[in-house]
């Protein structure tokens, strides 16, 4: 385990609903991005592509994959995809991880994408939920945000806290990604505000599923994302300067149902009795545990050891479910931890300040990979460039978490990158 | 062939399924595949869009798992249970979830249809095909003793009475209408259970519906 795995480069596209230009159209662009933030770069670099894409409906188009992939011009070289639920893009960016580490390549690319706005949201939400148990739940009428409401709703009450505890962090991701010029909560729906998003905005927004409302949870998107994963040697020698260290890895698994979860053995033999029912993700925690140990971090410390943290915010309520999940603070102190703000910029773990999926967007293959991409322009001190300001930029960050995550919680990866 | 009782048997072809209700509740719909319903152009733009119509018939087999279906169609609740560690699911699990198991093959048991809710949400929003029944609430169950809640509408209520924990009954859908779905049953609360006095949060849960039931009046 002694070659170092980097991110040298990548970048994103705007995020929107609709929009207008094709995934191959997308990827090219982040290539050619990238490409202006380390010009040593060519796709003759390249010696393998992990593609990242979920739901193959939504362009009516198996293997979507192999359009890009020509496109960009890379036959001959080896290529699939990995599919991943939202949980996609983190998966996609392990399996470049587990090629560099193993030796067997020095330069993977992955590349991203969806194309939600081709269907209406109904229809998109509908989509979506194929990726639930489709002959009990989805067909009962549930959608991913019914699931998380249910399962939201019990974590509430069991922590005595309130919609507006949710709505904190409903309101903070969007706010930051004003400062996104790409994030598709700016190029969209803020142009009607013109400012700052406000509890009590989020509190009278339409229901979704009780406790969540319309701005309690994430956007539906098309967009695309690239990162650029390489040795140490090769980001040395072509991204001096502008590449991060991927210390932690880790990826975990838990129930596509989220209520087989009350008692599965799996979990008694880990945590104990009762864990994780139905308000906690357990693949969030043990895949959290194995990135820690990998970059030797004490778990119970991580609170004070990460600098910066980009999570998968599908849902407000979600994102508090994994400031728990990931040690950062326990039910005896999550209610302060939260009315602190401790996650804010001018707290002491700010999370999501490239916007998450409720400000940026949510376009799922393309979701962990802008999240990772959103870190290592943290740790690369590029967001200065890439985002209208200073004001979402973490100074001398060295330590980020990425957090990338799927169905109901049932597939979850956590990644630690730091500076070199 | 390898010999283990573990093993699911596979029918010989063909299955016959003499018992014939393929077109029972086809209604409208119709299976066109591909077709192309028409395009859009924005020539400042130079976009073209197209309107593309895909439409499939599936065939689920439920293969190990009909007896549950079956079950549905004459108002029987089936799980299953590892002879093992007596595990019991709803959903069931033709093959244990317990390691130490080692896949034992579950056998099928009859299930009381009364069990309590887990958790709960009230729906404001759904899928396509459940936006006309909104609001409505989504309750995990755990059906007799099973060691699995299984998700359901709860019906029988207002909204805003669901508790946590509150006894529950399954309700079959009239016999003419069941077609071997998880939605030829809901739930309704046990008989005798009576809704708490209103509370601030269920007069906000109120409040919240309100626009809800006056948006699906104006559904087509």
């Amino acid at each position: 385990m002694s070659r170092r795995v980097c991110i040298a480069g990548g970048a994103t596209t705007p995020f929107g609903y609709p929009m207008h230009i094709t995934p191959e159209a997308m990827i090219a662009n982040c290539v050619v991005e990238t490409q202006h933030d380390i010009p040593d770069f060519h796709l003759r670099d390249i010696q393998f592509m992990v593609y990242s894409h979920f739901s193959v409906h939504f362009g009516k188009q198996l293997c979507p994959e192999w359009i890009v992939h020509d496109h960009l011009g890379l036959v001959g070289v080896p290529h699939f995809r990995v599919e991943n639920g939202g949980n996609t893009g983190g998966s996609a960016l392990y399996a470049a991880f587990l090629a560099v580490k193993s030796g067997m390549f020095d330069v993977v690319g992955v590349a991203g994408w969806e194309t939600m706005d081709n269907v209406t949201q109904s229809q998109g939400s509908e989509f979506i939920a194929l990726a639930s148990d489709t002959r009990y739940e989805a067909l009962a009428g549930g959608i991913y945000p019914i699931y998380y409401a249910a399962m939201a709703y019990k974590f509430m009450k069991e922590h005595d806290l309130r919609e507006e505890d949710f709505a904190l962090a409903a309101i903070k991701n969007r706010n930051y990604a004003v400062d996104n010029p790409k994030s598709q909560w700016y190029r969209g729906e803020y142009r009607k505000y013109k400012r700052d998003l406000t509890v009590e905005d989020v509190m009278k927004s339409r229901l979704i599923s009780y406790p969540l409302k319309r701005y309690d949870c994430c956007l539906m998107s098309r967009g695309g994302a690239f990162a650029l994963v390489t040795t140490e040697e090769w980001a040395k020698k072509h991204s001096d300067g502008k590449y991060v260290v991927i210390d932690g890895a880790g990826l975990s698994s838990c129930t596509i149902r989220a209520g087989d979860r009350l008692a599965f053995p799996g979990w008694t033999e880990r945590y104990g009795e009762g864990y994780p029912d139905m308000t906690e993700f357990a693949a969030c925690r043990s895949s959290g545990e194995m990135a820690y140990k990998m970059a030797g971090i004490d778990f119970k410390r991580a609170y004070k050891e990460i600098d910066v943290a980009e999570i998968h915010d599908a849902f407000s309520s979600s994102e508090v479910q994994i400031y728990k999940a990931l040690y950062w603070c326990d039910k005896e102190n999550i209610k302060e931890f939260l009315r602190e703000r401790r996650t804010f910029m001018e707290g002491d773990l700010p999370v999501n300040p490239g916007g998450g999926l409720m400000g940026f967007g949510h376009p799922v293959g393309a979701t962990g990979i802008m999240s990772a991409i959103e870190a290592y322009y943290q740790l690369t001190d590029q967001i200065p460039k890439k985002h209208f300001s200073s004001k979402t930029y973490v100074r001398d960050a060295q330590t980020a978490l990425v957090n990338s995550h799927a169905g109901t919680g049932t597939s979850i990866s956590n990644f630690i990158l730091r500076r070199p | 062939m390898v010999e283990d009782k573990r093993l699911h048997k596979i029918p010989d072809e063909p299955v016959e399924y003499p018992d014939k209700h393929s077109n029972d509740f086809r209604g409208e719909v119709k299976e066109w595949g591909f077709h192309f319903c028409g395009y859009d152009w924005d020539p400042a733009e130079e976009q073209f869009k197209i309107y593309l119509h895909y439409d499939q018939l599936y065939y689920w087999k439920l293969a190990e798992i009909s007896k549950m279906a079956r079950g549905f169609l004459d108002g029987e609740l089936w799980g299953t249970q590892c002879p093992k560690c007596g595990d019991k699911f709803f959903p069931p699990r033709v093959n244990c979830w317990n390691l130490d198991c080692e896949l034992e093959k579950t056998e099928w048991v009859r299930l009381k249809p009364e069990g309590h809710v887990h958790t709960f949400t009230i729906a404001g929003w759904s899928g396509k095909s459940s936006l006309k029944r909104l609001p409505f609430v989504l309750a995990y169950v755990v059906i007799d003793g099973c060691k699995t809640a299984v998700a359901n509408e709860l019906r029988g209520l207002d909204p805003w009475d669901a508790e946590f924990g509150m006894p529950v009954k399954v309700v079959w859908a009239p016999k003419e209408q069941r077609r071997g779905a998880i939605t030829d049953f809901w739930f309704e609360p046990a008989d005798g259970w009576k809704p708490s006095p209103m509370t601030p949060e269920k007069e906000r849960i109120k409040e919240l519906c309100q626009p809800v039931y006056e948006w699906v009046k104006t559904l087509k």
